[in-house]
């Protein structure tokens, strides 16, 4: 008898609440897409960010694959292939190393065409093919450019390689076939040939393989490289694993991704916060209506369902939207987050889980939201509900024969309302504060000093082979020739140019020099260490050491620089030891000496002492810092431990005669930035050299300051937006609920204009009191905020900077509601006559 | 005779202390089956709050309600929600329309939540009997005052409960149209032996109750039967 329940009803009442508050639900409709925007953001981010890392540290580990496994037979790689663990296996085939000293740390095998390994290490040819005739041969073009060889398929290409098998060096020719760019395999790649010039090399196919393997369960991949290994009784095989799949790696990227998921407490708290705002402007009225239909028999049961179906629908018509704007918010967001990806990481990581979580979240922020009226009926019995009125404040309490002014009653409307405007005014406070705190950092990071740190130059023109730090400088290469110099001098946008070449000089420190590099970096510093051993992971900086220490002997990398490249030298005017005379300079007697690029420690010979370069003594002017970014590329091994000397090009030339430029330094007039560009494309086209302009530096600078303050800024400004719709809400409640109030006033002779100035007057006290209490607790939380952050951070490039800026920018959006706000709904409540609106349900 | 309501010591208090209210102060109670009751009494006298524990929309602090012998306290809110959209009609003294629903779907509201289907014959009768007909699509913002009651009073006997409890049914009513409310209800009281319990001020319309209930501050002061007068 007590079972029968009718749960259709539940979603035509749903239907028709929507037909007659249908402002109410597009309002309600927008926040859930906003709030759906911002879950689907925040996952997809957090994804993006954990697969960017995991893709950096595939290309550093230079392999796809899970575990590689090197000098195997072909019955044990036979072995690991078919063992239970492995997935997929492919195999490498490599007769030998490329041995060209000019490729200073890089491994390049020389090996036979195996497609499934340059799949998965990205040594795919993109320009020609890979090797199909014998003595043909594929290449990497960052050993192209180190090598000296031209991007001719065709051509032909003599390299020294050393056989696997323990042959000594040779030197073989090749017919180039074709050449990819390097996104894996930076430090380690291929250089592929057919088997049967293998054979012809070898005598037969080598004997030993490298195994690159793909397992079911990528986790734990020492531990199941071993058991591999051990199953098949071959203890002894080496194996490297994917850093993508290293615990420690693999909890850094989680980490950092924490930081999008974390966010989406905030989300939800915020909103619920702004659906709340919503949902309660109409509380009371729905408290009484749910009060009302509970008299009639609505069952407990009935009203839950009521609730669910309510924030679904909310949840149907704002998910897809949310979804949508998110991803393509994300999808601008995204390059400027993700670690490792130039593209649009969006698309390359799509991935389709943050889509039905977002949807799950949204649903549950809106469930919770819309449960207030209902957990206000609850609980309560009908008769309670249908009397439900929300509690006000007292008011403000006046004498009684004062007159009634619009201002008094005015007053009384703020007084009477400051409940309700508390938290609002509460929320505006935290996002202004977050706000200001972030913007403020933003502003105080400092472009000029960064640049100033970082980019001596407008562009920085680097030859094939000094592209990459870690490739060598080989000045064979020529990519930037005199004649491309002079075109670049003689551009009418160029307001100075300079070139950089070098030259690596065994050279030989006396008594007294070698005594003052000895003293510094066998002193200890601070902590106690002597400073050499914190270059004792460095064997070839440490060789080089010794035997300076031991013999006094060392490599100096003397580089002749003049006109703008000896001015930026100069330019941070930091002398360890002596002083600079551009006159002396140029007299072709002294040079410069850099050691370290610590503008203190003494890692050079003395100013004063003599050193002889190509037979010819010099006199060192002065000690300087090494400016890092004054040269491109890397040293020879062996110069690892150096000592720069710089000296006038000129002196350079006779020294080194027909001597190739390393790098080239310009600036130019900003205003024909465009026309330059075109001319720089067109000069270096097809040479290999690579540059680096101011503008990719300012690039990274904003970037990495948007990337810093991004999260804090987005949050801060989901805040801001829900404190000014709530203060939007409860303007605009002032003006709803009143309905019957204000046709009271209009019976008692109050005419609309003196409504409306009531009603502009209430907003424009509720303004105020908030910003009595925004702009003071603002300011001084922003300002000692910021002071403890510059005392705090240890970035170089900031300058102490106070903004307001959002505050500022939120005043107007504030007053702008004030007065349009209530005029709108009081024109919309005024649409009735007074008498309907009296006799309102 | 049967006894379809029994109050025991009904009490209802509001506040603590010096600001205790005592809205009902121990109400003791019984009414017939097919019997036209009027409840009497001053503004604030305790009279709807009597009709809202009688139909347990509000539940006492002290005492207990049976309502066809069914302890209303001992059904839990689910099951006394059923029970009382079943057994119980209310016209209500701001009449309780759902202004998103048409006049029709609001008479038909109560059958509706309980899954049954409307007894479409029935409830023209009643709706031609209160002049609603030309009304039915209408939305209750759009009804005079007068109308909304109409089709309180037509919800409330849409679903023939067996009691009737009525907070001043015909306040906004003329008085041919009152008399002619009430003498409908009597008849369809009659015909289903339905009870009728309602508060009314006026005296015209209690002298037509089967048993008049004066009630003053939360206490039945006198009562007069037609029977035992």
């Amino acid at each position: 008898m007590l079972k029968n329940n009718n749960l259709k009803i539940c979603r035509r009442l749903i239907m028709r609440d929507i037909k007659f508050h249908r402002v109410q639900y597009i309002l309600l409709s927008v926040s859930v897409a906003l709030v759906c925007m911002l879950y689907t953001i925040s996952l997809c981010l957090g994804n993006l960010t954990y697969d960017g890392f995991m893709y950096s540290y595939k290309i550093m580990y230079g392999s796809e694959s899970h575990i590689l496994f090197y000098d195997l037979t072909s019955s044990q790689a036979a072995g690991i292939k078919n063992h239970r663990s492995v997935k997929n296996a492919v195999s490498l085939s490599a007769i030998g190393v490329l041995s060209d000293e000019m490729l200073g740390n890089r491994s390049v095998k020389l090996a036979v065409v195996s497609p499934g390994w340059a799949k998965e290490t990205d040594a795919v040819p993109m320009q020609g093919r890979m090797p199909e005739k014998q003595n043909e041969i594929a290449l990497d073009e960052l050993t192209m450019n180190s090598l000296a060889i031209p991007r001719e398929p065709g051509a032909e290409v003599s390299l020294r390689w050393t056989p696997a098998d323990g042959g000594g060096e040779r030197m073989d020719t090749f017919i180039l076939c074709g050449f990819w760019e390097n996104r894996m395999g930076l430090t380690e790649t291929c250089a592929w040939v057919t088997e049967e010039t293998a054979q012809a090399f070898c005598g037969g196919t080598p004997e030993k393989l490298a195994l690159g393997v793909t397992l079911y369960r990528p986790a734990g991949l020492e531990k199941q490289g071993a058991e591999i290994l051990s199953d098949l009784g071959i203890q002894d095989i080496p194996f490297t694993t994917s850093l993508a799949f290293n615990d420690a790696r693999q909890e850094h990227a989680g980490i950092t991704a924490m930081r999008f998921y974390r966010m989406n407490l905030i989300v939800m708290l915020c909103g619920i916060l702004m659906l709340y705002h919503i949902v309660r402007l109409s509380a009371a009225q729905d408290v009484r209506f749910y009060g009302r239909i509970k008299s009639l028999g609505m069952t407990p049961r009935q009203l839950r369902v009521l609730w669910v179906e309510r924030a679904s629908l909310l949840s149907l018509f704002g998910v897809l939207p949310g979804w949508l704007s998110g991803f393509l918010l994300c999808a601008v967001l995204a390059p400027h987050v993700v670690v490792g990806m130039e593209e649009n990481p969006a698309l390359c990581f799509f991935r389709l889980s943050p889509f039905p979580v977002s949807g799950i979240l949204t649903f549950l922020t809106t469930g919770i939201a819309c449960s207030l009226p209902m957990r206000t009926v609850t609980g309560k019995t009908p008769v309670e509900a249908m009397k439900f009125v929300e509690k006000e404040g007292a008011g403000s309490r006046r004498g009684r024969r004062r007159r009634t002014s619009l201002f008094l009653m005015a007053l009384s409307g703020l007084s009477r309302q400051r409940g309700r405007s508390l938290p609002g005014t509460l929320s505006l406070l935290l996002a202004l504060c977050i706000l200001c705190c972030i913007w403020m950092q933003g502003a105080s990071y400092d472009q000029e000093k960064y640049l100033e740190g970082m980019a001596l130059f407008d562009y920085l023109i680097a030859d094939a082979s000094a592209e990459a730090s870690i490739q060598r400088y080989n000045p064979k290469s020529r990519s930037i020739t005199e004649e491309i110099y002079e075109a670049l001098a003689s551009h009418p946008a160029v307001t100075g140019i300079g070139a950089v070449r070098t030259m690596e000089v065994p050279m030989y420190a006396d008594e007294k020099g070698r005594a003052q590099i000895l003293a510094t970096f066998e002193e200890a510093d601070e902590n106690g260490t002597a400073r050499k051993e914190y270059m004792a992971d460095n064997p070839d900086w440490m060789a080089g050491y010794e035997k300076m220490r031991k013999d006094g002997e060392y490599i100096g990398i003397v580089a002749g620089v003049g006109g703008l490249t000896l001015e930026k030298a100069m330019a941070r005017n930091i002398f360890i030891e002596g002083s600079f005379s551009a006159e002396l300079f140029g007299t072709g007697k002294y040079v410069i000496a850099a050691g370290s690029s610590s503008p203190v420690l003494k890692t050079t010979p003395p100013a004063g002492s003599r050193v002889v370069i190509e037979g010819r003594e010099f006199e060192i002017m002065a000690s300087v810092p090494y400016e890092e970014s004054m040269i491109s590329g890397a040293d020879s091994r062996e110069a690892e431990f150096n000592v720069t000397y710089y000296m006038p090009e000129e002196v350079f030339e006779e020294l080194f005669p027909d001597h190739g430029i390393r790098n080239v330094g310009i600036n130019i007039d900003q205003n024909s930035q465009k026309e330059f560009e075109q001319f720089l494309d067109s000069q270096l086209q097809g040479t290999g050299a690579s540059v680096v302009s101011v503008s990719d530096y300012q690039w990274v600078f904003r970037n990495s300051v948007f990337h810093n303050c991004m999260i804090p800024l987005f949050v801060g400004s989901v805040m801001l937006m829900i404190g000014i719709l709530n203060f939007g809400n409860v303007l605009a409640r002032g003006v709803l609920v009143r309905k019957k109030e204000f046709a009271v006033y209009e019976s008692l002779g109050m005419t609309k204009r003196q409504i409306r100035r009531l009603l502009l007057l209430e907003g424009a006290l509720y303004l105020g009191s908030m910003l009595l209490i925004l702009i003071p607790a603002t300011a001084v939380i922003t300002w000692l905020w910021g002071r403890w952050w510059l005392a705090n951070t240890n970035t170089w490039c900031v300058t102490w900077h106070y903004s307001l800026m959002p505050l500022w920018i939120s005043i107007p959006i504030l007053a702008a509601l004030v007065l349009l706000v209530p005029l709108y709904f009081l024109n919309v409540v005024t649409r009735e006559s007074v008498t309907e609106r009296m006799r309102v349900i | 005779m049967e006894v379809i309501v029994k109050a025991t010591g009904l009490k209802k208090y509001y506040g603590k202390g010096e600001a205790l209210v005592k809205a009902l102060d121990g109400v003791d109670l019984e009414i017939e089956r097919g019997k036209f009751t009027a409840i009497v009494g001053t503004s604030g006298s305790g009279k709807s709050t009597l009709l809202n524990m009688l139909g347990g929309l509000d539940v006492p602090s002290e005492g207990s309600v049976q309502i066809g012998g069914q302890e209303l306290s001992r059904l839990n809110s689910e099951q006394a929600t059923i029970f009382r959209r079943k057994q119980i009609g209310f016209i209500f003294q701001n009449y309780n329309l759902i202004p998103v629903l048409t006049v029709w779907e609001n008479i038909i509201f109560p059958i509706t939540l309980d899954g049954r289907k409307p007894d479409e014959k029935f409830i023209m009768e009643i709706v031609q009997f209160l002049g609603l007909e030309s009304r039915l699509d209408t939305l209750p913002n759009n009804l005079s005052g007068g109308q909304q009651q109409r089709v309180a009073i037509a919800r409330a006997l849409a679903s023939k409960p067996s009691l009737i409890l009525a907070d001043e049914p015909t306040g906004n009513l003329d008085s041919r149209t009152s008399g002619d409310v009430v003498g409908s209800l009597k008849v369809t009281s009659a015909q289903f032996r339905q009870s009728i319990v309602m508060i009314t001020h006026n005296p015209e319309i209690a002298a037509q109750a089967d048993r008049i209930i004066r009630i003053e501050d939360g206490k039945i002061v006198t009562t007069f039967g037609k029977a035992g007068q």
